[in-house]
């Protein structure tokens, strides 16, 4: 047994519990990073699966990462580096493709070519959402005020928030609403007329969750596209330099240099309890360390359910943790290829292909993606499903080696419930694999022959390896009734928990999921604001 | 030409209400209804020889307190009890009652534990319909006016923290999660679900329309014997109690306004009334787009209400049946209200055919017998059932033609023979009405029996930001149907607050 004292321990070393850690350590505090794989990172990994091709596994694209952490913990000095996208490329079944461009007059040709009503209106588009981001960003940054509460400094930021909002006007109001409530492609009705822009716009509504783009309350996710920044610059994508594992390493690098401890191999089984109180963990070999408080990055059904205890906690909080949704919707398909894809809708010259030095969407119209999202409702995966595809290669050639190429390939719907059972998902694995593959040699006739290596991860891998429940990539849904301050559980959304000096920071607390680091940082300021530590 | 201090358009339920509200206050209004006879689509009509339907809109347990006590009607204290019907092998159906206590003993024989959890789900929307109420019996809150919400605000807050929370919650939820926190029959979830999916174009699984659920139940509180043709009457009569002049079969083509204000309307044949203020109880798309003339709006007001949601997906099936309906499951009942629904992934299947712009092939039926009530609806010893088919898209991707509805009919009757095996004996006629019928019969927009979709971008904010108050951008025009706050049903509720609110500005 160890009887070294730490201030804090932090269960799993994702992206969230780095960043708390970073904080925590910054502040002067004595911080133990536990991480049950063999390398860090949780679901922000880089991973070398096959010689020479370095995968991000599992997180591709990084957007939401907050530019404070990288300035407050100087990530590039610690080697961090950013790579934008430079296109969204649609391509059609029937030969004709859409590519948008960073460049706006290059756009308006390309979406001119469907229609030029659409390409007139979208730049007015553009505008107003980057205006409702603006707003939006204020949210993510800051702790989510609780309406229900009487504290002055709830009241006085929901006072500020709707202030804010009125100075937006009529128009603006409407607008906002309409996002919190619409589904993404009756909001996009509202603008567009061409299926073929509409669609792969209105996917990003449905990253992650259980829902189609015509169910509703999907259409906020899309000001996550207009808020995505690089480093202070709007409305961009990018990847991480050397994979997203880069992004961890980086973080976990300032951590160390502030004097945090990070161990690998090191699982946690149980939160120690004394009274009530969190006093340490308990290794699964046994191990006891010991820390003023605790803190988990691992989502809230884990956590609880997992390493504290239903015994420990009261009936009411245990019912509103299992009612908490996972329900993971979406696969990943990694592999990697001798040649360049090369899409009959649009080929590629000499080799180059600046269509390709983007994202990719495989979703050809609102009703391909409709009809996807219908095979999961009832328990299947789609044979025809949303493909978001990139190639960090063309970007980075330091990825995979001289000439080749990984493709990435972020699916849904996968859905974690089958009909048959999740853990039947391992013997529907390779079909759903060859589904996505199937899928994409439709567009890449002879795709099939330069793939070299697959990597599928279904849901259920996605829990079985990197612990996200229900294969969930978001640590539980984001649906309105589970975010701001309801996220995981109304009246526990501050980092806080039930359990005294237990404290949570990964993506099941607000702002909730993708490579933001916003929850870690939150929490590390609330717990800097108690004498827990 | 003539002149009076009010038109009111339209003599539905909530023309009539904001009729009687201003004459009144003394008002001089003058309703003018286009059909021959009131009550929109609240009432049906003869079918087939002595064979009278009911109208979309058959159920009137949602009528609102205040109205009520206007009118002259029999009530009961709970509304009528629904029967959800099971194939004969499969079990005994369901029987349920509003009243906890009362359907505990049915619902028990499905599953005990249900039994006692519909209990907590209806002392549940108790403790919220207060303020639920509040919200629904008062003009929407608006963020231009702070006043208008720290009511409502309040209100919340008097729920106390814990229904409070949940309300939050619970509200942004699909019915199906809600539900299944409660319930494991899902044949009770589903025939609960069912009323508050009617005329929309969601599905169980829909995000947000747990609203609509809570929404339904907390205006869903009385029983009123002879239901909507009787809610409908006494309107009338209340109506020309207080000096409103009625005139049926009088279609107004158009509203003429000068300098951005009403100066009265034109009717078909070229007669005009003038007057000051007109209330329009048609649907707001018909009002602001088609009844005013195409300079009167500003373009990007014009633009947001073209973009208004409201493409119905409901149809009806009125059969002239022989004799009464007997459920194979449960012989001895005489059921006026049945709702034939499957597992909640069943609902959700038939809403999906909508997204395609098909109808569903196993559709959910809600059968309306309404000779049960009203035995002067058909001759003697016979019966009427009137269906209303879910779902159905005004939007059919092939159109409807007569071969596509009488396909839907037969899909209809097939599927009512399966809990009532002889009911093809019984028919005496059938007369089916898809969306497209029905926009022509009632003259609503898309045949949306709501007026406007019921969903959360378009509630509170219904069915824009500037109208959604009942005055519009062009003085002296008022909305007062459905497609205002708070929309559809036999409420009454829209038509009372248009008043309200005309008499506030006039």
């Amino acid at each position: 047994m160890t009887t070294k004292q730490y201030d804090a321990i932090i269960v799993g070393g994702g992206h969230n519990g780095l960043v708390c850690a970073a904080y925590l350590a910054r502040a002067g505090r004595k911080v133990l990073v536990l991480e049950r794989r063999h390398v860090l990172g949780g679901a922000a990994v880089s991973e070398e699966l096959h010689p020479g091709f370095h995968f991000s596994v599992c997180s591709y694209v990084v957007s939401l990462f907050r530019p404070r952490i990288i300035r407050d913990l100087d990530l590039a000095r610690h080697g961090l580096e950013m790579l934008p996208l430079e296109s969204s490329f649609t391509p059609l079944p029937d030969g004709r493709s859409l590519c948008r461009w960073p460049e706006w007059h290059r756009t308006r040709r390309e979406i001119a070519r469907f229609s030029k009503r659409d390409a007139d209106v979208y730049p007015e588009f553009g505008m107003a959402m980057a205006k409702m981001a603006f707003f939006a960003r204020e949210l993510v940054d800051q702790p989510a005020p609780d309406p229900t509460s009487l504290k002055i400094k709830d009241l006085h930021r929901l006072l500020r928030l709707g202030n804010q909002m009125r100075s937006l006007g009529p128009d603006m109001m409407q607008l906002n609403m309409q996002l919190l409530t619409m589904s993404s492609s009756e909001f996009l009705d509202l603008w567009f007329e061409s299926d073929v822009l509409k669609a792969p716009m209105s996917v990003s509504g449905i990253i992650g969750t259980f829902l189609g783009v015509r169910s509703p309350g999907t259409a906020y996710v899309l000001l996550h596209h207009y808020m995505g920044e690089i480093d202070g610059a709007f409305r961009s994508w990018g990847f991480v330099k050397g994979g997203t594992g880069q992004l961890s390493n980086a973080v976990a690098s300032a951590a160390r240099s502030f004097g945090a401890e990070i161990r690998a191999d090191s699982p946690v089984e149980r939160v120690l309890l004394h009274d009530g109180e969190a006093q340490g963990v308990v290794l699964e070999n046994g191990d006891e360390i010991r820390a003023k408080i605790v803190v988990s990055g691992v989502d809230p059904r884990r956590t609880f359910l997992g390493m504290v205890g239903e015994d420990h906690l009261e009936d009411e909080f245990v019912t509103r943790l299992r009612r908490y949704k996972y329900r993971g919707s979406s696969g990943k398909v990694n592999l990697a290829v001798d040649r360049l894809p090369e899409f009959a809708c649009r080929p590629n010259e000499n080799g180059r292909a600046e269509h390709l030095r983007g994202d990719i969407a495989i979703a050809p119209s609102i009703e391909y993606l409709e009809k996807a999202y219908d095979e999961a409702k009832y328990g299947d995966f789609s044979r025809r499903p949303y493909i978001n595809v990139v190639i960090p290669s063309v970007l980075d050639p330091s990825v995979a080696p001289p000439g080749k190429h990984i493709v990435s390939c972020f699916v849904q719907y996968a859905p974690y419930h089958i009909k048959e059972g999740a853990q039947y998902w391992p013997e529907r694995r390779e079909a759903f694999g060859d589904a996505v593959v199937d899928t994409l040699e439709e567009y890449c006739p002879g795709f099939k022959d330069s793939i070299l290596y697959r990597q599928v991860l279904t849901p259920w891998d996605l829990e079985q390896e990197f612990g996200l429940t229900e294969g969930n990539i978001f640590h539980g849904e984001l649906s309105p009734e589970q975010l701001l301050f309801q996220r995981p559980v109304s009246g526990w959304a501050h980092y806080r928990t039930p359990i005294r000096r237990l404290w949570m920071c990964g993506s099941g607390t607000h702002p909730g999921g993708g490579i933001m680091g916003a929850p870690g940082m939150l929490a590390a300021e609330a717990i800097l604001g108690t004498r827990e530590t | 030409m003539t002149a009076c201090d009010v038109i009111v358009i339209g003599g539905g339920h909530n023309g009539l209400v904001t009729a009687a509200a201003l004459a009144q206050k003394g008002r001089a209004v003058t309703l003018l209804e286009q059909h021959d006879v009131l009550g929109g689509l609240a009432v049906g009509d003869e079918f087939h020889p002595g064979f009278v339907s009911a109208g979309p809109w058959h159920d009137a347990s949602t009528l609102s307190p205040g109205v009520l006590s206007l009118l002259d009607l029999d009530v009961a204290s709970s509304p009528e009890s629904v029967f959800a019907p099971q194939r004969a092998e499969d079990g005994p159906g369901l029987l349920l009652h509003h009243d906890p206590g009362r359907a505990a003993e049915e619902i028990a024989r499905h599953s005990e534990q249900d039994a006692h959890r519909y209990g907590d789900y209806r002392a549940f929307i108790d403790r919220i319909r207060p303020f639920l109420r509040g919200l629904l019996e008062t003009c929407p809150p608006t963020p231009n006016s702070i006043w208008s919400l720290i009511g409502p605000g309040l209100r919340l807050r008097r729920l106390g923290r814990a229904d409070m929370l949940e309300f939050l919650r619970v509200g942004p939820m699909c019915m199906a999660d809600w539900l299944n926190e409660y319930f494991q029959c899902e044949m009770l979830s589903s025939t609960l679900a069912l009323p508050a999916l009617a005329g929309t174009r969601t599905g169980p699984w829909s995000p947000g329309n747990a609203t609509n659920l809570l929404r339904y139940e907390a205006l869903s509180h009385v029983g009123i014997s002879g239901d909507a043709p009787a809610v409908i009457r006494a309107l009338e009569d209340h109506a020309r109690r207080q000096g409103v002049t009625i005139r049926t079969g009088t279609r107004v083509t158009g509203i003429r306004t000068v300098g951005g204000s009403v100066q009265g309307v034109t009717l078909e044949g070229g007669e005009t009334i003038d007057a000051t203020v007109v209330a329009a109880s048609c649907d707001p798309k018909q009002t602001l787009l088609d009844l005013i003339g195409p300079t009167a709006l500003a373009p990007r007001m014009s633009q947001r209400i073209r973009t208004v949601r409201a493409s119905g997906a409901m149809a009806m099936v009125d059969l002239a049946l022989s004799g009464p309906l007997r459920f194979a499951c449960r012989p001895e009942l005489d059921v006026a209200r049945a709702r034939l629904v499957g597992t909640l992934d069943e609902v959700e299947r038939a809403y999906d055919a909508t997204k395609y712009g098909q109808y569903s092939t196993e559709p959910m039926l809600e059968v309306v017998v309404p000779t049960l009530g009203n035995p002067t609806m058909a001759p003697e010893g016979c019966h009427v059932a009137s269906i209303m088919v879910h779902f159905a898209p005004h939007d059919l991707k092939s159109g409807w033609s007569e071969e596509d509805s009488a396909a839907m009919a037969d899909v209809v009757v097939n599927r009512l023979s399966t809990v009532v095996p002889g009911v093809r004996d019984l028919i005496l006629s059938r007369r089916v009405r898809t969306p497209v019928d029905l926009e022509a019969r009632y003259r609503v927009t898309g045949g949306h029996v709501h007026h406007v979709e019921q969903a959360l971008d378009q509630m509170i904010v219904r069915p824009d930001f500037e109208c959604g108050r009942y005055a519009t951008p062009i003085g002296g025009l008022y909305l007062c149907g459905s497609g205002s706050h708070p929309g559809g049903g036999l409420t009454g509720l829209p038509g009372m607050l248009a008043a309200e609110t005309v008499l506030c500005q006039l």
